[in-house]
């Protein structure tokens, strides 16, 4: 008896001597949307960029294996929060990854504060989420509202687009995006002149449209994401908004919408990306390999951020050789500067924002296009302190040193 | 003797779980007109029912002409010259007069005209375009047996076609059906109404819970009347 | 608010909302039909409405037929496969609690979504408009687009064409009649299931119809059909079940009350349609077209 209590003890500690790793496996849940209009953006491909992040480390650190799980948040905030609390409570996982849904994502923000993990956000964009939602557990890697009211909404303002009128998808995520635009668009100057706030899953946009053409706006602004959007410029286009002079801001496309599209309906849209997959040879060799793999698409943004982060996040754990304080984990993160082939050398800043450079692009006439996924010219790089939020205008409690916001 | 044009042996029926036909036998030569009689319930209607096909399981054998169709689909049954004027009169409220006449397909050649048809019937012609339900009781019962003559079918199975009706209708009726049988069809007749049933069968069937417990030649009718009546129970 | 809607933008939404609403008139008399004669609750119409534009896609992008092709084509190929399921599965439930058939039509669209979106993704496919009806007419209170007229003209032409048939033929008098009592039909000589397997295969055609007309303003995507199926549901309860005229009006006649209600609350132009439904089911449980029990 005495041995084995002995044998235990030495066990215990040999385990603990490599690495202080919960249960057996360092458990990555991609929770995401797997079957409704954000799928393609994220969904398996989300999973599939975990995965080859996690084979860059062997799929294991020291011993201990990395396991990556995934499931369907349905954008429905209580689904997601019910599969978080799952995950967390039951299933041991570590880390939540993805969320392409700001309402879902506030929500998981908040549980994996509570519990004391780690959320990797690539998908949402509501600017809250290192604002004044903010969270010592979170980090919001690829994109924000805030950076694409800066980076599309400002090249818009500054090509002349002076008055604007919103088709604003309704919940979280539109209303970030439309307050964060309509600030770039006051401060130069111009003025909201109308908007309408339009369901979720939205499939006929033409009654919107006809109100937006009867505002005279110069510029409507497309406060919505994948198939709202997509819907949204197809009938625009079907309408004749942009033959009658005015001109779409598509404030979130993703390189899948583009590709829905068709050049000849989306060319000539300006848009904002962290990550385009055709940008350097980085990108392109990266890309390849995630494209053989999901039989011949190309990685939109939110999936490349789903692979730099978890590969920076298992970066981490390396150095740390532990995982059971979430908060710790994410301190690390901020610690160690980024380094990954697909946003380039980077940081984390204090409020959990990801800090990398934004690209403007424009849609290519199908002329210019010499593939299926030929999509892009770039107009425009915005630098990080540009495309972002700068830190002390955010809100962020862990910023300002307030108290953090009640959790409701 | 020549065959039966109708010939059914044995035959079973179920509603479910319930076992409505205990091997029921009967005979209907062409040219006859027979009736079945009996208490409510004790199987007319679903003896008829069967012949065409319209109760599942069914078992047993009923031949028409020959062929045997304990096998067949209800529709394959009509097309041998079999029609039934149900019980319910089975008058399609979405349908007009017109289109209730003309809703049975002809299955074979020497049915009625629809002037025949006016002929026999002449209250329908008013009413063509009239909504079918939509008729007195007396002109539904002549719709549902004017129908089924056009077809061409050589027996015709009428299910109480006086149930309700007045005096002067059921004798109308009468009148027709004796018509029928002049013309040369093939009638059996499901009839709780004896006196009418008296003035036009060849003979009489009697059902009892299922099963035909006796055949009354209509020249017996008479004297066995006492008989009959304990087995209707009036 | 109301006054500050000039009365020429109203025009142009009633207009739109005639466009969805030829969408929800041609669902709904599928699913009318269906319902008449199977009594079924035809789930997997939304699902056979997305097929219906998927085959278009594919004629298209596979054998290099084209819009008016796949306008015939696709319906045929639906009603095929229509047929087949019917004589597979939805024969086997007649007669059985119209919930079965509920629940065996609902499983095939969840297939059907399910498969199609495991091939081809949630973003959608781009079909092309056809060349002849592209551009548009300036009306002075909007811009209309060609195929919008087309979409609006061709759902009438159908629509009030099926009507005819059932109500003016005598292959409709039969429908009609076996709707009522399909036994006493099929003994009067008429192949009643055969009966059924056409209007089965009619009514999802219908559906892919819509799809193939729907293809190119909207995604040919494997949700298409998913939230289109809810709405045409409720018109079809508004409307009456199984009333043939009642689903075709409610169809038009709800689309320009959802175009209405996207001027003046567009929040709400998702459920302003079960609002109505919920209304109608209070006051008229058999909906606005059908018998009252």
């Amino acid at each position: 008896m005495r041995h084995a209590i002995l044998a235990l003890a030495i066990v215990a500690s040999a385990t603990a001597a490599r690495a202080d790793f919960t249960g057996k496996s360092i458990k990555i849940g991609v929770l995401n949307d797997q079957s409704g209009l954000y799928k393609d953006l994220a969904g398996p491909g989300s999973v599939m960029a975990a995965k080859m992040a996690a084979e860059e480390f062997g799929n294991k650190i020291g011993d201990t294996p990395i396991e990556i799980i995934s499931a369907d948040h349905q954008n429905k905030p209580d689904v997601g929060s019910a599969i978080a609390r799952q995950w967390y409570d039951v299933d041991g996982v570590d880390v939540i990854v993805d969320v392409p849904t700001s309402s879902v994502a506030l929500a998981i923000a908040q549980i994996t504060k509570e519990k004391n993990k780690v959320f990797l956000a690539s998908g949402p964009a509501a600017s809250d989420l290192t604002g004044p939602k903010c969270s010592p557990n979170t980090v919001h890697w690829t994109y924000d509202t805030y950076a694409l009211a800066h980076t599309t909404g400002k090249a818009e303002v500054d090509a002349g687009g002076k008055t604007w009128f919103f088709l604003t998808a309704d919940y979280a995520f539109g209303a970030a995006l439309e307050r964060d635009t309509t600030a770039v668009v006051k401060e130069a100057g111009g003025t909201i002149v109308g908007g309408v706030k339009h369901p979720l899953n939205t499939t006929d946009f033409s009654s919107f449209l006809l109100q937006a053409q009867s505002s005279k706006a110069q510029v409507i602004g497309l406060a919505n994401a994948g198939g709202d959007t997509i819907n949204s410029i197809k009938a625009a286009h079907e309408f004749g908004i942009v033959k009658g002079g005015q001109k779409l801001a598509g404030l979130l496309v993703f390189v899948t919408d583009v590709h829905a599209l068709g050049l000849e309906t989306a060319q000539g849209l300006l848009l904002s990306e962290s990550f385009y997959w055709d940008r350097d040879a980085k990108t392109r060799a990266w890309s390849k390999k995630w494209s053989e793999r999901m039989a011949g698409q190309e990685p939109s943004m939110v999936q490349a951020g789903v692979y730099a982060a978890v590969l920076h996040y298992l970066k981490a754990l390396r150095a740390l050789k532990s995982d059971a304080d979430g908060k710790a984990v994410v301190d690390q993160m901020k610690k160690l500067s980024t380094d990954d082939p697909l946003f380039g050398k980077g940081t984390i800043r204090p409020d959990g924002r990801k800090m990398h450079p934004m690209y403007l692009y424009e849609v290519k006439a199908p002329s210019e296009s010499k593939g299926a996924w030929d999509l892009y010219k770039l107009i425009k790089e915005f630098p990080a302190d540009q495309a972002f939020r700068p830190l002390d205008k955010g809100e962020c409690p862990l910023v300002t040193g307030a108290a953090p916001a009640p959790a409701k | 003797m020549p065959d039966p044009l109708l010939s059914v042996k044995g035959l079973e029926a179920w509603y479910g779980e319930s076992h409505v036909l205990h091997g029921v036998a009967l005979e209907v030569r062409a040219g006859e007109l027979v009736t079945v009689v009996g208490r409510n319930g004790a199987g007319k209607t679903t003896t008829m029912k069967s012949i065409m096909g319209m109760v599942r399981p069914r078992t047993g054998s009923v031949k028409f002409s020959g062929v045997e169709t304990i096998g067949l689909p209800s529709y394959k049954i009509a097309r041998l010259g079999i029609a039934l004027c149900p019980e319910e009169r089975g008058i399609f409220a979405s349908l007009d007069v017109a289109e209730n006449l003309v809703l049975p397909p002809k299955v074979r050649d020497g049915g009625l005209t629809n002037e025949q048809v006016f002929d026999l019937f002449p209250n329908l012609r008013e009413r063509l375009r009239s909504q079918g339900t939509k008729l007195s009781g007396g002109e539904q019962q002549m719709l549902a047996i004017g129908r089924i003559l056009r077809t061409g079918a050589r027996l015709l199975l009428l299910d109480e076609p006086t149930e309700g009706l007045a005096p002067v209708i059921v004798q109308q009726i009468g009148n027709s059906i004796r018509k029928l049988k002049a013309e040369g069809f093939t009638i059996l007749l499901v009839e709780q109404n004896l006196r009418f049933a008296g003035t036009v069968a060849d003979r009489h069937y009697v059902m009892e819970r299922g099963r035909i417990v006796d055949e009354i030649p209509n020249a017996a009718l008479q004297g066995s009347m006492e008989k009959v009546r304990q087995y209707l129970g009036v | 608010m109301l006054f500050a809607v000039p009365v020429q933008a109203l025009f142009g939404q009633l207009l739109i909302g005639l466009i969805n609403g030829s969408f929800y008139a041609l669902l709904s008399l599928g699913l009318a039909i269906i319902f008449g004669l199977l009594n079924v609750v035809n789930f997997a119409h939304g699902a056979l409405y997305m097929l219906g534009a998927f085959v278009a896609w594919f004629l298209s992008e596979k054998a290099g037929v084209g819009y008016w092709g796949a306008l015939v084509l696709a319906p045929l190929a639906v009603g095929i496969f229509g047929a087949i399921a019917e004589r597979l599965f939805l024969r086997r439930l007649a007669g059985l609690d119209p919930l079965y058939g509920l629940l065996l039509t609902f499983g095939l669209a969840l297939i059907l979504q399910g498969l199609f979106s495991n091939w081809f993704g949630s973003s959608g496919m781009p079909y092309e408009m056809p060349e002849r009806l592209t551009g548009g007419r300036a009306l002075g209170f909007m811009f209309l687009p060609n195929y919008r007229i087309w979409v609006i003209g061709v759902s009438l032409v159908i629509c009030f064409g099926t009507w005819a048939v059932i109500e003016r033929t005598r292959l409709g008098s039969w429908l009609r009649a076996a709707t009522e009592n399909a036994a006493l039909v099929s003994a009067f000589g008429i192949n009643v299931p055969r009966m059924i397997t056409i209007t089965y295969a009619l009514g999802v055609a219908l559906a892919a119809f819509a799809g193939v007309l729907a293809a190119p303003i909207y995604r040919v995507s494997p949700q298409m059909g998913e939230n289109l199926i809810i709405v045409v549901f409720a018109v079809v309860v508004v409307g009456g079940m199984g009333s043939i005229l009642g689903s075709i009006v409610t169809g038009f006649s709800l689309g320009i009350l959802e175009g209405l209600t996207k001027v003046f609350y567009p929040e709400a132009s998702n459920t302003v349609i079960f609002v109505v439904m919920a209304l109608v089911l209070l006051v008229r449980p058999a909906g606005l077209f059908g018998k009252q029990a």
